[in-house]
C-alpha cells in the first residue's frame, strides 16, 4: 500500500468517531426520553461516516430514526472506507482496473449465491428444529459425489440434471430418516441435554458419512464433467460484446465468468425461487413457517410439528446436497470436501441472523463479495488468498459487535 | 515374465542380505510408514506411497524377513497436518513399537514429527519431505531420500530462465513449511536470472481460486510456477485453464500431484502442456530394479506407471530393512550407524548418505542441509504433450543432460 499511514489514519478516525457517536447518540436519545433501540447503531454509523460534522446535528436534533437513518449512514461508512483505500493505494489493481473489479464483483455474486443456497439449508433446520446441524457439509459432499458417480461411472451420457435430482432425492431421504431415527429424543424429553445431544449426534453423522464415502469410493479426488460445454463463439466478430469458450464466458471484454460456476449459480437461483414458492404458496410451506413462528400455536391448528421437523431437516440437507451437486463440475471433490463450506455456512447464518432465511441468503451473497474483495484487493499477494476464511470472520465480528442478533435476526 | 524374474531376483538378493543372522530382535519387526491418506493432505500421493511401502514389505517378507523375523508395516494417516503428524509419530513409537519409520510426504509433517523420533532414538528415513531444515538440523536419527527444496527451487528457476520470452513470473505456493521456503528460494533464483516474480500464497485445502486467478491474470505473467501439493493444485490448474491462463495458454509448472496421470486428467481435463518436476531416474535410465518395482506397482495399483514419491517410499522402507540387517539389530543407534555406511541399490539409483558423523558438513565443506541427505535424486522437468498421456511417457524437457524431447511452448 502506497500511503498506508493515510489509510490507517482514516480507519482510526472512523473507529474513534464511531465509538463516540455510539455513546453520545444513545445518551442524547435517552435523556430526551426517546426510543433508544437503534440510537447506538445509528450513532456509530453517523460518527464513523461523518465524524463531528454529522454527530453534532444528530445530537441536538435527535430526529426520529427512520429506516433511512438506519441504512444510509452505513453506505457512508462503506463509501469512506472505499475512498480511503483508493487514495491510499492508487496502484492497486482493484482501484486501477475497472474490468478487474467488475470481474471480481461478478465472481463474488456467483459464489455468494451458491454459499447462500447452502446456508439456507442450515438456517431452515435451525429455524424449525432449533439445532445446528454439524453434518451439513457432509450432505454437500454427498450431493457432489452422487452426481459424479451417476454421470461418470453408473450412467455416463445421461443428462447431468437427472443426477442432480437424484442427489437431491438421496440427501433429502437420508436427512429425513436421520431426523426420525436420531433427533426425535430431543422433542420428547428422552435426553437430559438436548442441545449437547444434537451437537454430538450430528457430529457423529458427519464422521460416519465422511468415512463411509471414503470407504466406498476411496479418498482420491474426483470431478464431474461440466454440465454444459459451450462452443467457441464471439459476437460481434471482434468479440467486443461476448466471447465464449468451452468453460468460460467473457462479456464486454471485461467480465470473465467460468461456465460451471455460472451454471451452478443459475441452478441455485432457480432452487431459491422454487423454495420461496414452496414456503409461501403451498400448505406444507406455510405449515413450516407457522411452526418456525410458534410451534404450539401451529400444533393447535392441526399442524404436526414432528412431521414439519422431518420435512425441515430433509429439506435443509437437500439444499446442501444441491449446492454440492452443482459445484462438483467446478471443483475437485473429496470425502472431506464439505468441511470448509460447512464452516462458512455457520458464519453466514450467524452473520445473517440465526434462523432467518432471507438473512442466510443475503449473508451468503455478502460472504461471496467479501471473499472476492479480500482475495482481489488486499495489497499483499502473499496474504490475499491465505487469509480468505478470516475476511468473513472479521466482518462477522464487526456485525455482532453492533447487532448481536445478526443482520436479519430477531430478538428471542 | 522378465519382470517377475527380476522381482524374484531382487527379493532373493535382499534375502541373503537381510535374513542371514537371526540376532536378538522382537518378532515381528515393525516399521512405521507416514502417508497423507485424508484431505487436506495429498491423498493421491499418500495412497501411492502406501501401495509402494506395502510392496516393499511384501518383498522383504517373501525373502524371509529381516533378522529371521517377519516385518510388519504400520501405515498412519498424517492428513498433511503438522499436529496430526506429531500425534501419529508418537503413536507409532509408543503404541505400535516401531523400530524405524519411512515414508512421509509433507514437509510440515516431517518438521513437526522428526524431533519426537530423534528424541526417542527411532531412525526415520523421510521419503518425500523437501524442506531443507529436515536435515539441516543435523539430527542423528533423521535421514532423507527426497531432494532438498533449495535444489528443486534452483531447477525451477533455471528452467524458467530457459523458457523463451519469460520476464515476469507468478509463483503460487501453499502456505506451509514446504511452499513458503520453496517459493522464496525460487523467487531468489529467478531474481538472480533477471526475472521478476510475485508470490501468491494460498491455504493447503483451497477449493475456489477465482479471486486470486483474476488477480494473477491482471498481472499478465509470462509463466506460472505452482508450489502446491494436494488437490488444491488440481483445482488451481483447472480453474486457471478455464480463465484463459492455464497450461495451454502460457508455460505453467504443475506440482508433483500431476504425475498421477489418471487423477490429473480426471480433475484437470484442460491441463495439457503442463510441466512437472519429477524426482528419480528418467524412464530411459531405469535400472532393472526400477523396472521390477514399477511392474509390481502397476500390477498392485492398476496405474500406468510408478510416481516418484512411490519410488521414494519404496526405497525408504527397503533402505531401513537393509540397514537393520547390516546392523544385526533393531537398536536405533546401530541402525543409524548402518545407514551412515550403507550402499543400497534402489529404484532411485544407488543410495548413500555420505555426509554423516564420520564426514560432517564442516569436514566436507558443504552446507548443513546435506547432512544425512541422499545427494543425487535426479530432478527433471517433464511435460504432458498429449491429452490423457501417462506421465511416464511424458518427455523430459529439462535439464539438457536428461532431455528426451523438446518442450512445447504454449505462448509461442
Amino acid at each position: 500500500m502506497e500511503h498506508s499511514l493515510f489509510f490507517w489514519s482514516v480507519m482510526g478516525w472512523m473507529v474513534v468517531w464511531g465509538a463516540i457517536g455510539g455513546t453520545v447518540t444513545r445518551h442524547a436519545y435517552f435523556m430526551r426520553d426517546l426510543d433508544v433501540t437503534d440510537a447506538r447503531r445509528v450513532g456509530v454509523a453517523v460518527g464513523a461516516a461523518t465524524g463531528p460534522f454529522g454527530l453534532i446535528p444528530l445530537y441536538f436534533k435527535t430526529p426520529k430514526l427512520t429506516r433511512l437513518w438506519k441504512v444510509a449512514p452505513w453506505f457512508g461508512v462503506l463509501g469512506l472506507f472505499v475512498l480511503a483505500f483508493a487514495l491510499s493505494d492508487p496502484g492497486n489493481v482493484c482501484v486501477s482496473s475497472g474490468s478487474f473489479l467488475t470481474s471480481q464483483i461478478a465472481n463474488g455474486l456467483i459464489m455468494g449465491t451458491i454459499y447462500g443456497l447452502m446456508a439456507l439449508g442450515l438456517a431452515l433446520i435451525f429455524s424449525i428444529i432449533g439445532i445446528v446441524s454439524f453434518s451439513h457439509g457432509e450432505f454437500y459432499m454427498i450431493g457432489g459425489m452422487v452426481v459424479y458417480y451417476v454421470t461418470a461411472v453408473l450412467l455416463p451420457g445421461w443428462n447431468p440434471l437427472l443426477a442432480v435430482l437424484m442427489a437431491c432425492a438421496l440427501t433429502f431421504c437420508v436427512g429425513a430418516l436421520f431426523e426420525r431415527a436420531f433427533l426425535t429424543p430431543i422433542y420428547d424429553g428422552r435426553v437430559e441435554r438436548p442441545i449437547e445431544y444434537s451437537i454430538l449426534v450430528t457430529f457423529g453423522l458427519a464422521f460416519f458419512l465422511q468415512y463411509l464415502v471414503q470407504g466406498l469410493g476411496g479418498a482420491n479426488p474426483v470431478k464431474a464433467d461440466a454440465f454444459i460445454e459451450l462452443p467457441r463463439w464471439r459476437w460481434p466478430a471482434d468479440g467486443s460484446v461476448i466471447v465464449t469458450s468451452r468453460a468460460n464466458i467473457t462479456l464486454f471484454d471485461t467480465i470473465f465468468v467460468s461456465t460451471p460456476r455460472l451454471m451452478a449459480a443459475v441452478v441455485s437461483i432457480l432452487a431459491l425461487a422454487a423454495l420461496i414458492w414452496f414456503l409461501f404458496r403451498t400448505w406444507w410451506g406455510k405449515a413450516l413457517r407457522a411452526v418456525a413462528q410458534d410451534r404450539q400455536a401451529a400444533a393447535v391448528t392441526g399442524i404436526d410439528p414432528r412431521i414439519m421437523n422431518m420435512l425441515a431437516f430433509g429439506l435443509g440437507c437437500m439444499l446442501a446436497g444441491l449446492a454440492g451437486a452443482v459445484l462438483v463440475q467446478a471443483f475437485s471433490w473429496l470425502p472431506q470436501t464439505g468441511t470448509i463450506p460447512a464452516l462458512r455456512s455457520f458464519v453466514i447464518i450467524v452473520l445473517g441472523g440465526l434462523g432467518s432465511l432471507p438473512g442466510a441468503f443475503v449473508g451468503g451473497i455478502l460472504m461471496g463479495m467479501i471473499e472476492a474483495a479480500g482475495a482481489g484487493c488486499i495489497p499483499d499477494p502473499t496474504r490475499a488468498a491465505s487469509y480468505l476464511p478470516a475476511y468473513g470472520m472479521v466482518v462477522l465480528t464487526l456485525v455482532l459487535l453492533l447487532k448481536p442478533t445478526g443482520l436479519f435476526g430477531r430478538k428471542a | 515374465m522378465k519382470t517377475r524374474f527380476l522381482t524374484t531376483a531382487a527379493a532373493l538378493t535382499m534375502t541373503t542380505a537381510l535374513a542371514a543372522p537371526a540376532l536378538a530382535a522382537d518378532c515381528p519387526i515393525r516399521i512405521g510408514g507416514l502417508a497423507p491418506l485424508s484431505a487436506p493432505g495429498s491423498v493421491t500421493g499418500g495412497e501411492a506411497m502406501r501401495a509402494a511401502m506395502r510392496i516393499a514389505i511384501d518383498e522383504i517378507n517373501a525373502g524371509g524377513g529381516v533378522l529371521g523375523c517377519p516385518v510388519e508395516l504400520v501405515v498412519v494417516d498424517t492428513e498433511g497436518l503438522p499436529e496430526r503428524g506429531r500425534a501419529v509419530m508418537e503413536r507409532l513409537i509408543t503404541q505400535d513399537r516401531v523400530v524405524a519409520v519411512g515414508g512421509g510426504y509433507h514437509s510440515s509433517v516431517g518438521l513437526a514429527s522428526k524431533n519426537i523420533a530423534n528424541d526417542t532414538g527411532i531412525p526415520v528415513v523421510f521419503a518425500e519431505t523437501w524442506n531443507d531444515r529436515i536435515t539441516a538440523d543435523q539430527q542423528r536419527f533423521i535421514f532423507r531420500l527426497a531432494p532438498l527444496s533449495s535444489e528443486v527451487a534452483a531447477i525451477y528457476a533455471n528452467f524458467a530462465a530457459s523458457v523463451p520470452g519469460v520476464q515476469n513470473v507468478v509463483i503460487v505456493a501453499e502456505n506451509t513449511d514446504y511452499g513458503l521456503p520453496a517459493s522464496d528460494m525460487t523467487r531468489q533464483g529467478l531474481e538472480a536470472a533477471g526475472i521478476t516474480s510475485t508470490i501468491y500464497t494460498v491455504d493447503i485445502g483451497t477449493q475456489d481460486f477465482s479471486g486470486i486467478i483474476q488477480r494473477i491474470r491482471a498481472d499478465k505473467p509470462d509463466m506460472i510456477i505452482q508450489v502446491m501439493t494436494g488437490e488444491a493444485a488440481y483445482n488451481f490448474t483447472q480453474q486457471a485453464a478455464e480463465a484463459g491462463i492455464g497450461p495451454g495458454d502460457l508455460p505453467m509448472t504443475c506440482d508433483q500431484n500431476a504425475l498421477e496421470s489418471a487423477a490429473y486428467w480426471q480433475n484437470v481435463p484442460d491441463g495439457n502442456l503442463c510441466f512437472m518436476n519429477r524426482v528419480g531416474l528418467p524412464t530411459a535410465l531405469y535400472t532393472e530394479r526400477t523396472t521390477a518395482f514399477e511392474a509390481a506397482y502397476v500390477a498392485a495399483t492398476g496405474k500406468d506407471a510408478a510416481e516418484s514419491y512411490a519410488m521414494e517410499a519404496y526405497d525408504s522402507i527397503m533402505v531401513i530393512a537393509q540397514a537393520i540387517a547390516e546392523a544385526g539389530s533393531t537398536d536405533g543407534n546401530a541402525v543409524v550407524d548402518a545407514l551412515e555406511a550403507i550402499t543400497y541399490h534402489g529404484v532411485l539409483g544407488t543410495i548413500t548418505f555420505p555426509i554423516n558423523t564420520n564426514n560432517t558438513p564442516e569436514q566436507a565443506g558443504v552446507e548443513a542441509k546435506w547432512w544425512h541427505q541422499f545427494p543425487d535424486p535426479a530432478i527433471t522437468v517433464v511435460q504432458y504433450q498429449e491429452q490423457g498421456q501417462s506421465s511416464t511417457n511424458a518427455p523430459v524437457v529439462y535439464p539438457p543432460v536428461y532431455q528426451t524431447g523438446d518442450a512445447i511452448w504454449p505462448h509461442q
